[in-house]
């Protein structure tokens, strides 16, 4: 695996997790984006599972999406813990590294037929 | 009005004090650790149970306040509090463990355990703090490797380790009748490995050894995916055969994103007791060469020696006998080990919460 982070930065207040990676590169991802990309077999096969997740009642106000959490998973992939109550989802590093939304990652992905 | 007081009317007197956090009075927290009463004096030592920074002051001055009402115009409060805890290691499982260190190998009998135990002791004799773990649930041997007498205890919950030559140990073998056997499926292996982890009370060392099986199976696949291991120590003898196997381990490990620290070429050659006469069993070299080629480190070579054997059946690992060249190789072993430690923990991901 080529791609692995030098530091994971949750922001408390924030609505980004930021990826510094050991080869320079440096990912920004919004909590919405990583919560909707999770990998994890419910949410993969649900769809889009923010829809449907439970206690999530528009009327009652939406609470912000964050991350209570992240632990690491051996030294291949990021465990999340969302203040939803998911925490399923294992990110490895090379999945973190193809979601990078950054202009650069998106024109590099675009090129791929 | 002035007198001698006695402990015990000071010990009365403290009960009506409470911890301004806790609403708690703080005798029935445990809190009073020494009372000393003199004429007109009373010293009065104070442990807190969690670290506290500021000291609390708010504490000292109703404990003084409390004391002088019964008539001691001098009155000392000390408070302290418990250090607070060392920092935390990469893992959650074993907070307090700077690096964890797998040693392994694709195939069987190459020494993997020996290995392992030596470089723990040769690691303790430098003066770090050392645990060995033995993953290996299947053909547990550390124990008999470290002259095991000791067993485990349970103590608040949690096992507490045996510990040999300055080891902390912890292995199947402690659990098991000697002539029973482990027949157990994937998830059993997958419990055990957490719970060696876990509910061991390995406290702070500076290196967790783990021998593991050979291949590529479960357990390694466990504790790979439970911790961020430091990296992997890759353990072979010389000959092609062992080597190519050693590689599928290697993949194993590089998939999982883990460090290879380094590689040990085990029975490297053989010195004749009788003429002096070197013999390579396993031809020589072929790890060495294999490692350069493939860019990993080279940690050593330890020869095929019966004093290993004889020393390992005894339970005295020959790492301790500090002036044999056998234990010199252990130790250069372990020198070069620590030094790739160094460098892979630097690349264990820091997750940072703000």
């Amino acid at each position: 695996m080529a791609f692995t982070p030098k530091t994971v930065r949750l922001h408390g207040d924030g609505d980004t997790l930021i990826i510094e990676w050991s080869d320079g590169h440096r990912s920004a991802y919004s909590y919405r984006y990583l919560r909707e990309q999770c990998p994890c077999a419910t949410c993969t096969d649900a769809g889009s599972s923010l829809d449907h997740e439970p206690g999530q009642l528009p009327m009652l106000g939406v609470k912000p999406l964050k991350p209570n959490r992240a632990e690491l998973v051996g030294r291949y992939a990021l465990q999340i813990f969302w203040n939803d109550g998911h925490s399923t989802g294992i990110y490895t590093f090379e999945y973190l590294r193809e979601l990078c939304p950054c202009a650069e990652c998106e024109s590099a992905r675009d090129k791929i037929p | 009005m002035s007198k001698k007081v006695s402990p015990q009317e000071v010990l009365q007197a403290l009960k009506q004090v409470e911890d301004p956090a806790l609403h708690q009075d703080i005798v029935s927290l445990g809190y009073v650790k020494d009372i000393e009463v003199g004429f007109e004096r009373a010293t009065i030592a104070i442990e807190l149970k969690a670290p506290s920074p500021s000291g609390q002051p708010d504490l000292a001055g109703s404990i003084r306040k409390a004391v002088e009402a019964l008539g001691v115009p001098n009155v000392e409060v000390e408070i302290t509090s418990p250090a607070p805890p060392p920092p935390r290691g990469p893992s959650n499982l074993i907070p307090y463990v700077k690096h964890t260190i797998a040693v392994a190998s694709g195939k069987g009998g190459v020494g993997k355990s020996t290995v392992a135990a030596n470089l723990a002791v040769a690691l303790e004799r430098q003066g770090a703090k050392v645990g060995l773990m033995d993953t290996d649930v299947y053909g547990p041997s550390i124990p008999s490797l470290m002259g095991g007498k000791q067993e485990p205890r349970v103590v608040e919950g949690k096992l507490e380790p045996p510990v040999e030559w300055g080891i902390k140990l912890i292995s199947m073998a402690y659990f098991l009748p000697e002539d029973d056997a482990v027949i157990w499926r994937g998830p059993m292996l997958h419990k055990t490995i957490q719970q060696f982890l876990g509910d061991v009370r390995w406290g702070e060392l500076d290196y967790l050894i783990m021998d593991m099986p050979p291949g590529t199976g479960d357990i390694q696949l466990s504790l790979s995916q439970t911790i961020p291991l430091t990296g992997a120590v890759i353990v072979s003898t010389p000959q092609d055969m062992a080597l190519s196997v050693a590689w599928k381990a290697i993949a194993m490990f590089k998939k999982l994103n883990i460090p290879i620290l380094g590689i040990v070429e085990n029975m490297s050659y053989y010195v004749c007791p009788h003429c002096g006469e070197r013999d390579d069993i396993f031809g020589h070299g072929g790890a060495r060469e294999a490692a350069s080629r493939l860019g990993f480190p080279f940690l050593g070579e330890i020869p095929l020696n019966p004093a290993i054997r004889i020393q390992s059946d005894g339970g005295r690992p020959i790492a301790l006998d500090g002036t044999s060249p056998l234990a010199q190789a252990y130790e250069a072993v372990a020198k070069a080990l620590v030094e790739q430690v160094k460098s892979a923990s630097e690349q264990v991901p820091q997750i940072i919460t703000e």
